[in-house]
């Protein structure tokens, strides 16, 4: 999701797949610093310091703004990136109030002490992944799901009201599901897909990289003031000033 | 120019093709091997699917057809001698029924009926020729 060199994705193994949309790992080479995109999931992240003796877990309600990061060379950390629709496994009720918060250290295996023997060096995303499904499960409903890909489909441009009519559900129920497994309103989620899809119109990933105003145009802003506010609010920074070298997590939705 | 193809983007591409030679008698020219892309025999016109996942990977943002939602804008129309015939076929095999068969004042046979993806799909009988005197 995050940093330069040393970071990789993969899939999760077909059994986590159900609550899991991204095995990630990074191991930094050398000090640095990264930004890292909101990206509306939820994590679990093993930290590893350098040289540490022990290591950290670290737990991640729906992602909604951009941090950065900074570390020193041979820290690690391992992480699994739920499904969206999967945000209640870790925090159950909680999840409306998770937003953004990040919980570290003994809070976050206070919380979910069935995850507190991943704690120890050496632990990996396997292990993660069969502790996760060793939780409590939690069925999305299938009308979530098809909003959620259906959100993803349209790059974010569905309002409520259109995603209910799509899949059949009323407006209350559907906001309703999505506070409840996603943790975000559909308007929210939406809108970080759409920040993502501008992004990658603006920069060459979709083959050349458009002007401010046809970008602005396809990700369905009313103009570039709006999409400005939107850079602003997600990534920190000026539809004009895209960090150089800033890696963009995968997306559903979006060519890599 | 030339109009090439019409490309359907759907969830699943060969349940797509194997629903329309069930459901409208028409036949595959071909789905590639990824399964995400496949063409009907149209003649020189081609019907093509495409999976909903080659939109992503081209970078376009589509409302998903969706059977449950209201249907996209926009139509594919058969043309049969036989449109009675041609839409209890379509609904026998799935299709969701819209419009049963009925004359229109200029002559044409008219059903409607909704696709396994929720596409609308017109069966209709042919326009007679008309002339541009």
């Amino acid at each position: 999701m995050h940093l330069p060199a040393g970071y990789r994705e993969q899939s999760p193994s077909p059994l986590a797949a159900r609550h899991v949309e991204t095995a990630w790992s990074f191991c930094a080479d050398a000090a640095g610093t990264g930004l890292v995109l909101p990206d509306g999931r939820c994590d679990i992240i093993v930290y590893t310091p350098p040289g540490a003796a022990a290591v950290d877990l670290v737990l991640c309600g729906p992602a909604t703004r951009a941090f950065s990061l900074s570390f020193e060379a041979g820290a690690r950390w391992i992480g699994l990136r739920l499904r969206p629709e999967r945000g209640a496994l870790i925090w159950g009720e909680e999840l409306v109030r998770a937003t953004d918060r990040v919980l570290r250290g003994a809070d976050a295996m206070a919380y979910l002490p069935a995850l507190a023997p991943l704690c120890r060096l050496g632990v990996t995303g396997a292990e993660i992944e069969t502790a996760l499904d060793a939780l409590p499960p939690r069925r999305a409903d299938p009308g979530l799901t098809r909003s959620l890909e259906a959100t993803h489909l349209s790059g974010g441009r569905l309002d409520v009201d259109r995603l209910a009519r799509h899949v059949g559900l009323t407006t209350r129920h559907l906001s309703r599901l999505w506070r409840a497994h996603v943790g975000l309103s559909p308007k929210t989620y939406a809108q970080i897909i759409r920040f993502h899809r501008a992004l990658r119109l603006l920069r060459d990933e979709l083959g050349g990289g458009l002007t401010p105003i046809a970008a602005a145009y396809e990700a369905g802003y009313a103009d570039q003031a709006h999409m400005a506010r939107a850079f602003r609010r997600f990534g920190g920074f000026a539809p004009s000033g895209i960090p150089e070298g800033l890696n963009l997590p995968g997306m559903p939705g979006m060519p890599g | 120019m030339k109009f090439g193809y019409t490309i359907i983007y759907v969830a699943d591409v060969p349940a797509t093709v194997a629903f329309y030679e069930a459901a409208f008698g028409l036949s595959r020219r071909f789905i590639h091997e990824s399964d995400l892309y496949a063409e009907m025999e149209t003649g020189e016109t081609a019907i093509a699917f495409g999976a909903n996942v080659a939109a992503e990977m081209a970078g376009l943002a589509i409302v998903p057809n969706e059977p449950r939602a209201p249907a996209a804008g926009w139509e594919i129309c058969l043309v049969t001698d036989d449109v009675a015939a041609g839409y209890d076929r379509a609904v026998a095999a799935g299709c969701a029924p819209v419009a049963p068969p009925a004359e229109k004042p200029w002559g044409q046979t008219v059903s409607y009926v909704r696709d396994l993806n929720g596409c609308l799909v017109e069966i209709a009988s042919p326009m007679a020729t008309v002339s541009t005197a």
